[in-house]
C-alpha cells in the first residue's frame, strides 16, 4: 500500500508538468496580450492616443513578455518550484494573496451547496428506490429534472427581479454576503445577516444539483436492494427502515465515492455566472477576469493548483476504494 | 418525504428575512454617506499606474493635481498650485504651490512631492507607460524652493499645461521608503490631499472613503462615499431601485422605458451629460475595398444613423460628423453628416467600378467580390444590433458583410496588427483633443492610426496646431482638418453617447454640468431611515 502511494505521488510530478506546459502554451497562444490590454481602460471605448507600439512594448519589457516563450516558461517553473506564484500583471499584488482573498468565499459557498445537495438528494434517491414508480418517485424526477434544465443566469435574474428588487418583493439583498458595517452587530445578528445574504445565491447554486445525485443514489440503491443479503436481512425479521438504511443505503453509497474524486477540485472552482451576478468575489470571478485581462500569472496559478488537487483527489478516491471495499487491494498481484 | 422537503424549503425561504429582521440582523445606512457602484474591482489605486476608469473614479476623490477643471467654464483653475507662469516661448512652466496643504497622514505637502511624482511617471521601471507617453517632451523638472516647481519642455505643445497640471500628485514620504513602487502598499491604501480619505478596500466587494475633515478647501457635505463593486449592469439597476445605492448610471432602455413609474420618480432624479466620446465604423483604408474615397462615402450613405439612433439607442445619443467633442469649441458643427441615401451610394459604387457583373446579387470588381468582415466587441448588444441592421442595408446594396464578434483582447490584437476590413469602435477622448496620434500619417504603422489615414495637408494642419497657443487660431486649423476628414470619410462617424445617471432624491443641489455631476457640492436633505442591504 505504502509503495503504491509513493509511486502514485511520484507519477504526479510529470503529470503536473505536462499540464503546466499545455496550459502555458494555450494561455500564451490565445490572441491578445496583457500589455496592449493594459493600455486600454477595460471598457469598450478605446483611449485614443494610447495604442502606440511604444507604450505596449514598454509594458511588455516590464512584465518580461519580450523574452521567448520557453525562457518565460523556465522563469515561471523556477519560481513555482519554490511555491512562488509571482505577482499579478493587473495590480502587482502577489497571486497567492489574490487567491487567498477569493478562496474562503468560494469554499464557504461550495461547502454549503454540496451539503444541501447531499442532504436532500440522498434521502430522496433512497426513498424513491424503495418505492419505485410511486408518486414521490415520479414527482421528484419531474421536479428535479425541470430544475436541472433551468439555466442558472435566468433563475438568478428572476429571483432578483421577484424577491430582491423594488418592483415586487424587496426581501433579500442582492450583492455580497454580508452588509457593510455588519460587524457592529452581535454574533447572532451577524450570522443572520450572512444567512440573509446567502439565501438567493445558494438557492441558485443548489437547485440544479439535486437531479443527478438523487437519480444516482436511486440507481445504486435499486441494485443493492435486489441483493441476497437484503432478502436475508428481511427474512431475519429486521424492521424495514433498518434494512433500508443499515444494509441497503450503506452499500449503495460506495459508488458515490467515485464522485468524491471530483469534489475537491469542485470545491475550489467557483461558478462564474453566479459570482458575476451576485458580485461575489470568489474563484470563478478571479479566474474569469484574469482570462479576460490575460493575467498570465493568475491563470497559471489557478490552473496548476486545480490540476494538483484533481490529481490528489483521484488518488484519495482510489485509496478510499481499498478502504471501504475489502475486495480491492493495491500492491499485491 | 417530498412534501416535507417542499415545506421545509418554503419555510426556510420565508423565515430567513423575518428571522434576520427580528434578530436585529440588519444595519441602518448613514444617510450622509453616498452609496454608489463600480463596474469592476480597480486594479490599483495608485493614481500614476491607474489606467482604467474605476481607479480614476475613486482616486479623483483622494488625490489632487496642480490645477483642476472648472465645472462651468471648463477652464483650468488653481488646486494644489496657487498660480502659475508660462514663459513667452511656451517652454517653461512655473507653478507656485499652495501652502498649508497636508497629506491625509498629516505631513505637509511640498515641492518635493511634485518633483517625486513626475520622476516616477518618467521612470521606465514604473508600470505607467500610458502616462509616461505624454511626458516625452518634458526636459527637466526643477524644485526652485519648497513651494515652487519649474517644468522645462523640449518643444512647445499646446497641451503641455493640461498634461502637467492634470497629473495626480502623490506623496513622496508615503511611497519613497525603499519598497518597489509598482507593488507598493500605498497603491492599495492611498494617501492623498483630496477632500476624501481612504478607509477600506475589500477586494471585489467595496471601497469606502470618508470625508477629510482637515481638507484645505471647502469641505463637502457628504461625509463618506461607499463604492460597491458590482459587475452586472442589470443587478446595479436593481440595487438602485431597491434603495441599496444612491447613484448609478443606466442604459438607454432603462432610462427610457424602466424609470417612468412613480416608485422610481419619487425616489430618484435623472441626469444626462456628455463625456467626450464618439463611436464609428472604421474602414481599413489599406484593404482592397475601402482604399477608394467614393466607396467610403458610399458606405457612410448606406449607414442609416437616424434609424439606429431611433430603434437601437432609443433616441439617447447624438449623431456626430467629426472626431472632436460635439459640445466643445474644437468641433466644427457646421459639418453635416453625409445623408442616408442608398440610391446615391449605389451610383458612387458604380463610379468606383463596383458592379454586379456575374449576376449573383453581389457587387464585384476585377473578379473580387464585395464581401468583407466587420469586427465588433462581443458582449456589446448595442454594437451587435447596429451590425445586424447594417448587414441588412448593405445586402440590399449588393454588399456582403460578415459579422464577427470578438473578445476584447482579440479585437485589440487585430486592430493592432491592422488585420481587419472594418470595425465598430468607440474612442474616449479628453476635452481638448490633439488628433495627432489617431490621424497623423506617422502613426499609420506604429500608432493609433488603425485606419491608415494619410493626408499630407491634414498632417501639416495637425503639426501646426500642436504648436499654436492661440485657441481661436488653433481651432481654425482644426476646422480645416475636420473638413479634410469629412471629405475623405476614413470612417463613418456614428454617435456621441450620453451618460445617463440617476441620483437619490435626498441629495440636493445636484447640478448637471456638461461633463458630469460634482458630488463635492451636493447637500443632503431630510430622509427616512435607510437599510444597509
Amino acid at each position: 500500500m505504502f509503495t503504491y502511494i509513493a509511486k502514485r505521488l511520484l507519477l504526479m510530478i510529470p503529470t503536473i508538468l505536462g499540464i503546466a506546459v499545455i496550459t502555458f502554451a494555450v494561455v500564451h497562444l490565445a490572441p491578445g496580450d496583457p500589455a496592449s490590454l493594459k493600455a486600454q481602460s477595460a471598457s469598450e471605448a478605446l483611449s485614443s492616443d494610447r495604442m502606440t507600439r511604444e507604450i505596449v512594448e514598454g509594458t511588455r519589457a516590464l512584465y518580461g513578455l519580450d523574452k521567448p516563450l520557453h525562457v518565460q516558461f523556465a522563469v515561471w517553473l523556477k519560481r513555482i518550484v519554490t511555491l512562488d506564484f509571482g505577482t499579478s500583471y493587473r495590480d502587482h499584488r502577489p497571486v497567492i494573496d489574490k487567491i487567498g482573498d477569493a478562496l474562503p468565499i468560494t469554499l464557504t459557498l461550495n461547502i454549503l451547496t454540496i451539503l444541501i445537495i447531499y442532504i436532500v438528494s440522498i434521502p430522496v434517491g433512497a426513498y424513491t428506490a424503495l418505492k419505485p414508480k410511486g408518486f414521490v418517485d415520479r414527482a421528484s424526477a419531474i421536479l428535479f429534472m425541470a430544475l436541472y434544465s433551468l439555466p442558472s443566469f435566468w433563475v438568478a435574474m428572476m429571483l432578483i427581479a421577484l424577491l430582491c428588487s423594488g418592483d415586487y418583493l424587496n426581501w433579500f439583498p442582492i450583492v455580497g454576503f454580508v452588509s457593510d458595517g455588519a460587524s457592529i452587530l452581535p454574533w447572532y445578528g451577524w450570522v443572520s445577516n450572512v444567512a440573509w445574504h446567502l439565501v438567493i445565491p445558494i438557492a441558485c447554486l443548489t437547485y440544479g444539483g439535486f437531479a443527478f445525485l438523487s437519480r444516482f443514489t436511486r440507481a445504486s440503491m435499486l441494485e443493492v436492494i435486489r441483493q441476497d443479503y437484503i432478502r436475508t436481512a428481511r427474512a431475519k425479521g429486521l424492521p424495514e427502515w433498518r434494512v433500508a438504511v443499515r444494509h441497503g443505503l450503506r452499500n449503495a453509497l460506495i459508488p458515490l465515492l467515485t464522485l468524491m474524486g471530483t469534489l475537491l477540485p469542485a470545491l475550489l472552482g467557483g461558478s462564474v455566472i453566479i459570482e458575476q451576478i451576485f458580485s461575489i468575489p470568489g474563484m470563478g470571478r478571479l479566474g474569469f477576469e484574469s482570462v479576460l485581462a490575460r493575467d498570465y500569472p493568475v491563470i497559471m496559478a489557478i490552473a496548476t493548483i486545480s490540476a494538483a488537487l484533481t490529481l490528489v483527489s483521484i488518488l484519495i478516491t482510489d485509496i478510499m476504494y481499498a478502504v471501504v471495499d475489502p475486495r480491492i487491494t493495491f500492491g499485491k498481484r | 418525504m417530498n412534501r416535507l422537503a417542499y415545506f421545509i424549503a418554503t419555510a426556510l425561504f420565508l423565515t430567513v428575512p423575518i428571522f434576520t429582521a427580528s434578530c436585529g440582523g440588519t444595519v441602518t445606512r448613514d444617510p450622509n454617506v453616498l452609496a454608489t457602484t463600480l463596474p469592476a474591482n480597480p486594479p490599483t489605486l495608485n493614481p500614476i499606474m491607474a489606467a482604467d476608469e474605476t481607479s480614476s473614479e475613486v482616486d479623483g476623490y483622494i488625490y489632487e493635481s496642480l490645477l483642476k477643471l472648472n465645472n462651468r467654464t471648463l477652464e483650468r483653475e488653481p488646486q494644489l498650485a496657487k498660480d502659475y507662469d508660462v514663459s513667452p516661448d511656451h517652454l517653461i512652466y512655473t507653478f507656485r504651490l499652495r501652502r498649508g496643504v497636508r497629506w491625509h497622514d498629516g505631513t505637509p505637502f511640498t515641492a518635493d512631492d511634485v518633483v517625486y511624482t513626475f520622476e516616477q511617471i518618467r521612470n521606465p521601471k514604473v508600470d505607467a507607460a500610458n502616462l509616461r507617453n505624454y511626458f516625452k517632451d518634458v526636459k527637466r523638472i526643477e524644485k526652485v524652493d519648497d513651494f515652487t516647481v519649474k517644468f522645462v519642455y523640449a518643444r512647445p505643445y499646446f497641451k503641455a499645461l493640461e498634461i502637467i497640471s492634470g497629473a495626480p500628485i502623490i506623496s513622496k514620504h508615503a511611497f519613497d521608503n525603499g519598497e518597489d513602487f509598482n507593488s507598493h502598499p500605498v497603491g492599495l491604501r492611498p494617501v492623498g490631499t483630496g477632500p476624501y480619505r481612504f478607509v477600506e478596500w475589500k477586494t471585489g466587494r467595496h471601497i469606502i472613503l470618508s470625508r477629510n475633515d482637515d481638507y484645505w478647501g471647502p469641505k463637502p457635505a457628504i461625509t463618506g462615499i461607499s463604492f460597491k463593486i458590482v459587475p452586472d449592469g442589470t443587478v446595479r439597476f436593481e440595487l438602485l431601485k431597491k434603495g441599496a445605492i444612491d447613484m448609478d448610471s443606466m442604459r438607454a432602455i432603462q432610462w427610457v422605458r424602466q424609470t417612468q413609474g412613480t416608485s422610481f420618480t419619487d425616489n430618484f432624479t435623472k441626469h444626462k451629460y456628455f463625456v467626450p466620446n464618439y463611436s464609428y465604423i472604421g474602414w481599413n483604408m489599406r484593404g482592397p475595398y475601402f482604399n477608394d474615397v467614393r466607396v467610403r462615402r458610399a458606405m457612410t450613405m448606406l449607414v442609416n444613423r437616424d434609424a439606429i439612433l431611433r430603434e437601437i439607442l432609443l433616441g439617447e445619443g447624438e449623431v456626430v460628423a467629426t472626431s472632436f467633442y460635439k459640445f466643445g469649441d474644437q468641433c466644427d458643427r457646421s459639418i453635416e453628416p453625409l445623408p442616408y441615401d442608398p440610391v446615391k451610394a449605389r451610383r458612387l459604387l458604380e463610379d468606383a467600378g463596383w458592379a454586379d457583373t456575374d449576376g449573383d446579387g453581389i457587387l464585384d470588381k476585377d473578379g473580387l467580390k464585395f464581401s468583407f468582415t466587420l469586427i465588433i466587441a462581443a458582449g456589446s448588444p448595442l454594437q451587435r444590433s447596429m451590425a445586424l441592421m447594417l448587414h441588412e442595408d448593405l445586402a440590399k446594396a449588393g454588399i456582403e458583410m460578415e459579422i464577427r464578434q470578438l473578445e476584447w483582447a482579440t479585437m485589440i490584437k487585430l486592430l493592432f496588427e491592422r488585420k481587419f476590413d472594418a470595425a465598430i469602435m468607440a474612442w474616449a477622448m479628453p476635452l481638448q483633443q490633439d488628433p495627432y496620434q489617431v490621424w497623423h500619417s506617422s502613426q499609420v504603422d506604429e500608432g493609433s492610426n488603425f485606419l491608415g489615414f494619410a493626408d499630407a495637408r491634414a498632417d501639416r494642419l495637425m503639426e501646426d496646431a500642436r504648436q499654436e497657443f492661440n485657441k481661436s487660431k488653433r481651432n481654425k486649423l482644426y476646422r480645416e482638418f475636420q473638413q479634410i476628414v469629412h471629405e475623405e470619410q476614413p470612417c463613418t462617424f456614428l454617435f456621441q453617447m450620453p451618460s445617463l445617471v440617476a441620483v437619490a432624491k435626498r441629495f440636493e443641489h445636484v447640478i448637471d454640468y456638461r461633463l458630469g455631476l460634482d458630488v463635492l457640492e451636493w447637500k443632503i436633505g431630510p430622509w427616512p431611515k435607510l437599510i444597509e442591504w
